[in-house]
């Protein structure tokens, strides 16, 4: 009977459909996890003014709910719950614990304020007045709040000039003087040409003159922001004056409509995936760890397709099949168990050091000793998730071109095709398809890795794009950030953990979401020629 | 069908005319081509073996003559070495690692084997058709055109051309001129070898070699091809390699079985299937075999 | 020859079975030439009828083996040797169908023969059936076993049948030149002859039929039978 059972493979069945559903079920707890912290992080929250029987008050965000033993009696527990206060720059933590059984009220002040700062992160509160040059121009909650409304966008204007000007103009200042410095040093080197070093030091001292000039105009446009300030009354009684140039948002969380809450949540959303990161990348937008991420990957998927669809050409179609190329393979799939840190280390002795030292030491004499390409950047650490990643497309190209029909291989040559032109007009365009699904495994890796991008190039917080109007437009000698070390770096490294946490998910949800859209256009551009290689009847 | 067999009856006095006439040329053709030669053959094989791994021999000492624009068929039980004998003509044999070929071919009385010959010119005039309909997933247009190109014909005008001829010459050009763009994939099985075919033929060769062409087909398609082949051979020598023995002495003029890589026997088609000089052919052909 | 079997059995059945109505047929045919020859010597009507009557047998197998023929030849295809024993089938029916006419005509010889008093004892026209009936048997036999000597033998025996016709009209001839009230019986007597002679011929045609089945070389229409193909 038992065996009968066994022999119709119905446990197998269930065994196999088993495993499946385990693996489904934690890859999905995994993307519920990432989903829900993310897309709560925006969601504007209440805020809950807590009064304690000690007298102490505390105004802010209601988190987790803890409970812990009471360090008195062991055998019973307290709850208790977690609050994010704010006020970094006032209170000497974000967060603070509440045993429940303190709390004497709780209530939900209709005029309660979020502002979001520049500098200390956010401040809960009550807004008390808004003055110019130490003058008060509104008074009391209210009315402060409706002048505050007003100011908000002219100072939001504001400070965008201020950041052209520092970004754009000054940054184009120092970089032509950089320029104009090099280009004294090459003379320098070269040690010729009097005239024209005596010309090009006239030209540094010229743009040194204009640099000043806007460096004043920039420090006067930030005193003229500076004037106005809003001050605020913290739940402690303390009061604190913010610039309002230091403002980027504000609001009342207890009295926002639902319609409210979701714009704002839109709007903090849009900030989030484009703007620049503030407070040491805790706050504001990761738009440059996206565009690293993004472009480190399209990097690296335009050298690691040419390398390996090249070498598992060579493996597959020219070599002569053997030991010897049997090693090679098992080396190649091999080469995909490495350790990732152990690519990276040899990113950096390799590329960086050995390769980057040379071109260097070529073509960027003047700069020396600053390093040019012999210091991490965006092309090292591409090159390097290359060589990461290259078994996989060798491997999933090999496969590919195994699978050619050999009547295709016959019908061209019999046609008096040469090896070559068979492979190029035939072979190939039939293989894409499995050249595609091995970039689809190769981005997939690729974006994800950190480890090895850490000592090859990836920064914490990168002073500018990897591209941008300067010729040649695309730096690839530039640092860069990238959203799998942003979660590290964040999630880890940031002096203020728990508040950080919100943006963890949030990135996590981020690089998880492009991984999914770069291997989604694959998966298209591969369907669509797949298509074409199989369209009929049959 | 004719019956009887001309060549045996030169022994005896003969008072027909119609006999007489019957075994004056088909006789003497009987005659050589019992020893493997014919007259005006484009190709010519002498004493080809030819091993995959250096100990067995998948041909073994095959002697034979391809008359010009006749149909010739191999025949012979799976692993007899007809399709390797047939890829020997286009030397495709030669992309195996390991192989050994000893003996000659001759193609107009030029070793084909010669290894200053470009094999790719070879290929250009030993065409091929394979047992599974290959086309390139490509449109029709281009699948015809393949070869032309190769050769470095690049003018749009001369294309349309040739790729109009060659599917002319293959049937297929009223049934498709309306879609040249069209995947080829999308023709039905027969159309999609009638485009082999074509694509062969746009390089005008001088032979055509067909690996069991019709094994993948139905029918009517089958019947379709035959028919081309009967349009085809006044202007190209055909060789076909059959497992089907009706279809063999249907379109050939010419019959040639083997068997474990031997020439068993090889005639004039009427001869073969109606009185065959070998008792394994016999077997063979009558189906006793196995 | 030992044959080896068809890898379809179906086939090596049916041509089983095709082989035993042409034996059967054979059979019918000898038996019916047989009692011909009784009725005529023995001047029994009865059993001439009896014979004429056989024939519808000897007409049904025919049509039964040309069905069976081609049925054979469209679901099989057969090819060389089978191709040849088919189309041989094809034709010796036929052969063997005009021999048993040929007995049902020297039947109504005989009938007409019985209602006159008889002309003179049989002599030849009795060995002219034993051989023409022994040429018969034994091209059955040749095709039976693909005997090439015999159906041979059988195309060479013919001259004596030839040579005992020549001499049995010339017989006939002086009798009907002395009497003439005997002419219609010598006409219808050298009816007999001639038909015997058919017979002859007719086995002569299978033997050469299992020649060409054997050997798949045509023996007809030569000036002479080869000593041996």
């Amino acid at each position: 009977m038992q065996s009968r059972v066994w022999k119709s493979g119905d446990p197998f069945i269930w065994l196999a459909a088993g495993a499946l559903g385990t693996a489904l079920l934690m890859i999905g707890g995994l993307f519920w996890l990432i989903i829900t912290r993310a897309l709560g992080v925006f969601w504007p929250a209440e805020l809950v003014l807590l009064e304690l029987r000690t007298g102490e008050r505390f105004l802010g965000h209601i988190g987790a709910v803890e409970a812990s033993p009471d360090p008195e009696n062991s055998k019973t527990l307290v709850r208790r719950i977690q609050v994010q206060v704010a006020n970094r720059d006032l209170s000497s933590a974000d967060f603070v614990w509440i045993d429940e059984d303190q709390i004497a009220s709780r209530t939900r002040p209709t005029d309660a304020i979020v502002v979001e700062r520049q500098e200390w992160g956010n401040l809960f509160g009550w807004l008390v007045a808004v003055t110019e040059d130490g003058e008060p121009i509104a008074q009391g909650s209210e009315q402060s709040w409706q002048v505050l409304q007003q100011m908000l966008p002219q100072v939001a204007a504001q400070r965008g000039r201020i950041r052209r000007l520092e970004q754009r103009q000054l940054g184009d200042i120092n970089y032509r003087m950089e320029q104009t410095r090099l280009e004294m040093k090459r003379y320098e080197l070269r040690g010729d040409d009097a005239g024209a070093l005596q010309g090009v030091r006239e030209r540094l001292t010229r743009l040194q003159a204009e640099y000043e000039q806007v460096y004043a105009r920039l420090e006067a446009m930030k005193r003229e922001a500076q004037r106005t300030v809003a001050v605020f009354q913290t739940a402690s009684g303390q009061e604190k004056s913010v610039p309002l140039v230091q403002v980027v948002r504000a609001y009342w969380p207890n009295q926002m409509s639902t319609w409210q809450k979701v714009r704002l949540y839109c709007a903090k959303f849009w900030e989030f995936v484009s703007g620049e990161p503030r407070e040491s990348n805790t706050e504001g937008g990761v738009f440059p760890a996206i565009f690293g991420t993004v472009l480190m990957v399209l990097i690296m998927s335009c050298a690691v397709v040419p390398f390996g669809v090249l070498a598992a050409l060579y493996l597959r179609e020219y070599a002569r099949q053997g030991p010897a190329v049997r090693l090679v393979r098992i080396a190649v799939n091999n080469l995909a168990g490495v350790p990732s840190i152990v690519f990276g280390v040899f990113g950096l002795g390799f590329f960086i050091y050995s390769v980057g030292g040379s071109i260097d030491s070529w073509l960027f004499a003047e700069r020396l000793p600053t390093p040019t390409f012999g210091t991490g950047g965006i092309l090292w650490a591409s090159l390097t998730l290359a060589l990461l990643t290259v078994p996989v497309v060798i491997v999933a190209t090999e496969e590919a071109l195994a699978a050619v029909p050999r009547e295709h291989r016959e019908g061209s040559l019999a046609l008096g095709a040469t090896k070559y032109e068979t492979i190029r007009n035939v072979v190939l365009p039939s293989a894409l398809p499995g050249v595609f699904t091995g970039l689809i495994l190769a981005m997939a890796r690729g974006a994800g890795e950190v480890a090895p991008l850490m000592i090859t190039g990836v920064v914490k917080l990168a002073p500018s794009l990897p591209l941008d109007h300067h010729w040649p437009y695309l730096h690839l000698d530039r640092k860069f950030m990238h959203l799998g070390f942003h979660i590290y770096d964040v999630g880890f490294q940031s002096p203020n953990v728990e508040a950080a946490k919100p943006m963890v998910y949030a990135t996590t949800l981020l690089l998880v979401s492009i991984v999914v859209f770069l291997n989604l256009t694959a998966i298209f551009l591969r369907a669509r020629i797949r298509k074409r290689l199989h369209a009929g009847a049959f | 069908m004719k019956v009887g067999n001309p060549g045996a009856t030169l022994s005896f006095p003969v008072s027909d005319r119609v006999v007489r006439e019957r075994v004056s040329e088909e006789g003497l053709t009987q005659a050589l081509a019992s020893r493997g030669e014919l007259p005006d053959a484009i190709l010519s094989v002498r004493n080809l073996s030819l091993s995959y791994d250096g100990q067995h021999w998948a041909l073994q000492d095959i002697s034979l003559d391809i008359p010009r624009h006749r149909v010739t068929a191999f025949i012979g039980p799976s692993g007899c070495g007809k399709s390797t004998l047939l890829r020997c003509f286009n030397r495709l044999n030669d992309l195996i690692d390991g192989v050994q070929i000893r003996g000659m071919i001759n193609l107009d009385g030029m070793n084909i084997y010669d290894p200053r010959l470009a094999v790719t010119s070879l290929r250009k005039r030993v065409g091929m058709v394979f047992q599974r309909s290959n086309p390139f997933p490509k449109s029709i247009y281009d699948n015809v055109a393949y070869g032309p190109r190769l050769s470095g014909s690049r003018n749009r005008r001369e294309l349309d051309e040739i790729v109009e001829r060659g599917l002319r010459a293959a049937a297929l050009w009223d049934e498709v001129k309306d879609r040249l763009d069209d995947n080829a994939l999308s023709l039905s099985g027969g159309q999609q070898q009638r485009l082999c075919i074509a694509r062969a033929l746009a390089v005008e060769p001088e032979v055509l070699l067909m690996d069991e062409p019709c094994s993948a087909l139905d029918p009517i398609a089958t019947a379709k091809i035959e028919a081309l082949i009967h349009e085809l051979k006044g202007r190209y020598t055909i060789v076909v390699v059959t497992h089907n023995m009706q279809q063999a002495a249907r379109v050939s003029d010419y019959t040639a079985f083997l068997y474990l890589g031997r020439l068993v026997e090889y005639g004039a088609t009427d001869k073969i299937f109606t009185n065959p000089d070998q008792k394994e052919t016999e077997d063979y052909i009558t189906g006793r075999f196995g | 020859m030992p044959q080896r079997a068809h890898t379809d059995p179906h086939f090596d059945e049916e041509l089983r079975k095709l082989h035993e109505k042409l034996l059967e047929m054979g059979g019918l045919i000898e038996n019916q030439i047989a009692t011909a020859l009784d009725a005529l010597v023995q001047r029994d009507d009865s059993l001439a009828r009896l014979t004429i009557e056989q024939d519808h047998a000897v007409n049904r197998l025919d049509v039964e083996i040309d069905d069976m023929c081609l049925r054979l030849l469209a679901r099989y295809q057969p090819a060389a040797r089978d191709l040849r024993l088919i189309t041989t089938a094809l034709k010796i029916t036929t052969d063997m169908e005009r021999i048993g006419d040929m007995a049902v005509n020297m039947c109504e010889r005989a009938l007409e023969l019985n209602q006159e008093p008889p002309l003179k004892p049989f002599i030849d026209i009795p060995r002219m059936v034993d051989i023409a009936l022994g040429m018969l048997r034994e091209s059955l036999n040749a095709f039976v076993r693909e005997d090439v000597e015999l159906a041979l033998k059988v195309c060479r025996d013919d001259d004596q049948i030839d040579a005992l016709t020549h001499q049995v009209f010339r017989e006939l001839l002086s009798y009907m030149m002395e009497d003439p009230h005997s002419i219609t019986r010598g006409i219808r007597l050298m009816f007999v002859a001639k038909y015997i002679e058919r017979i002859a011929d007719h086995a002569t045609n299978i033997g050469e039929m299992v020649v060409f089945m054997v050997k798949g070389k045509s023996i007809r229409h030569l000036d002479r039978i080869p000593p041996s193909v």
